[in-house]
């Protein structure tokens, strides 16, 4: 398990990586979206099933892939990839080389061994998992009483989602 | 802007920074900055042409950048104390997370770059709110952290602010520019003293936003945007000019004017904590801002720059403007260094 978190950890760098060498923003969603999806299985793996499946159904799927992606897509008639620019390309290679020096020093270092593992500086990420479990999961709770304790911490983002539609109407009006 | 659409929007900016100072609670805080900043946009935007809409995006990266620091900060805290109580940050990393947040909202020395800029690109009266109200949201949460914050870095940046406020503006001719420059030096004093007295703070935020307010409120009634038109001023309304004249000597900080309060205080709040060389050095950089509203000064009342024979004749037209809180703005922002007495209250 800690080894899965591990690595979609570092595939949510590689992804954080992937759009911040800018490319077009065709593959920047991309790699947005990777490491978006690869952040909930992060969030999922550590015992938030709801708030993991939240935010892949409504940020990813909604917000990201139909809005964000769509728009991309018709923003550039000839997108570039990460291989098409020596900038990009520059870009990409050194975050990339930055990411292997970091699970390199998170490797190196002695630690505990785990069943024959060496899992060098990496002891701090073990997470001893509850199998027997509680009755009530902690991110439901969080959920109820956001709407229970939180009624007008509800009220205020309500607020400000119905004003955020006069924002948007207001920017982008007349053009 | 439709004014229901536009009433929203204020009531929503208001609520924000409401929400920010009222609240004991990080989440709340931190929500009130969000609205703040959401609320602030379509304002910046208000005539819109595509030097707003940059300064708008401008303006939304850098405070959005900030929101996800002081976030940050807030749930490091949060993971490390366990309360979401705005109080003392006991780990150095919160606290330099979050000081470092809420610089980049206020525009202080390392995260100065986006004030000029945004600031330029809208109009007038989006600028004023943006160099007044929106200072008091994060400050207010300054005020809050200040104990715990790291005195040293604390004192680099505002000293920073003040060099950078008055070096940036140095051979600026837009004014819109020149105010923002002046905004980073004034919120560097701010910074300094908050540590020492942070009464003087508020003392000092409130004495630059009058005074910063009655500078924008003569620019509007002029329509002036650069030192070109604003050497036109004396033709059009005389008094007008020696009133701006005045009032930026007062943001300049000279002796029998209100500017000259905040200075006088918190250099003698700041000896008697035994700095010497840091108030001495204030003051020598609070010159280089002493020195750009000399220039204006001088471009608008003691020469006539060349300009075409048509502008000339502007007095013919005359101002239809009238702004009912020009005059009491004037006279706050020059004449209450008599009321510092009154200060003794603070104490």
């Amino acid at each position: 398990m800690m080894y899965v978190v591990f690595m979609m950890s570092v595939l949510f760098v590689v992804g954080f990586i992937g759009f911040s060498s800018k490319p077009s923003p065709i593959y920047g969603g991309l790699g947005l979206i990777v490491s978006g999806g690869v952040g909930c299985g992060v969030v999922v793996s550590l015992g938030g099933s709801f708030l993991g499946l939240m935010v892949f159904l409504v940020y990813l799927g909604g917000m990201m892939v139909v809005f964000g992606y769509t728009t991309a897509m018709a923003t550039d008639e000839y997108p570039e990839t990460w291989g098409s620019n020596v900038v990009v390309l520059g870009a990409l290679i050194t975050g990339l080389l930055m990411e292997g020096v970091v699970v390199v020093y998170l490797f190196s270092g002695g630690g505990c061994e785990l069943v024959g593992l060496d899992l060098g500086s990496l002891e701090n990420w073990m997470v001893f998992g509850e199998e027997g479990g509680e009755y009530i999961r902690e991110d439901y709770v969080g959920g109820s009483s956001l709407y229970d304790r939180g009624c007008w911490l509800m009220l205020m983002s309500g607020w400000m989602l119905f004003i955020s539609v006069f924002v948007v109407i207001e920017i982008t009006r007349g053009r | 802007m439709n004014p229901l659409i536009f009433s929203m929007i204020l009531m929503t900016l208001m609520l924000g920074t409401m929400a920010t100072m009222l609240s004991s609670n990080w989440l709340l805080a931190w929500m009130g900055l969000e609205m703040n900043m959401l609320a602030m946009i379509p304002i910046l935007t208000m005539n819109s042409n595509p030097r707003s809409t940059e300064a708008a995006t401008k303006y939304f990266l850098a405070q959005s950048t900030a929101s996800m620091l002081l976030m940050m900060a807030i749930l490091i805290n949060f993971m490390l104390s366990g309360q979401w109580t705005i109080t003392k940050l006991p780990n150095v990393v919160t606290s330099s997370m979050a000081l470092a947040a809420l610089m980049m909202k206020l525009g202080l020395a390392p995260f100065h770059f986006w004030v000029p800029e945004v600031t330029q690109g809208t109009s007038l009266i989006s600028g004023a709110i943006l160099l007044t109200w929106q200072k008091l949201a994060p400050l207010s949460i300054l005020y809050q952290i200040i104990p715990s914050i790291d005195i040293n870095l604390l004192i680099i940046s505002g000293l920073l602010s003040i060099l950078v406020g008055g070096w940036g503006g140095l051979n600026q001719t837009q004014l819109r520019k020149i105010l923002a420059y002046s905004s980073i030096a004034h919120m560097g004093w701010m910074l300094i003293i908050m540590p020492y007295n942070p009464s003087l703070t508020i003392l000092n935020l409130v004495i630059y936003i009058l005074m910063t307010l009655s500078i924008f409120m003569i620019l509007m009634n002029n329509y002036s945007t650069s030192t070109s038109t604003l050497s036109l001023l004396w033709n059009n309304t005389p008094m007008m000019m020696i009133m701006l004249m005045i009032t930026l000597l007062s943001l300049g900080g000279l002796p029998p004017l209100s500017g000259f309060m905040p200075k006088w205080l918190i250099i003698y709040e700041l000896t008697k904590n035994d700095n010497i060389i840091l108030p001495a050095s204030m003051a020598m950089f609070a010159l280089l801002n002493l020195y750009f509203y000399m220039r204006l000064i001088y471009s608008s009342s003691l020469t006539m720059f060349p300009s075409t024979n048509n502008m000339k004749m502007k007095w013919q037209f005359t101002n239809p403007k009238y702004l009912t809180l020009l005059s009491p703005l004037i006279i706050l922002s020059t004449l209450i260094l008599p009321l510092t007495p009154t200060l003794s209250i603070l104490e």
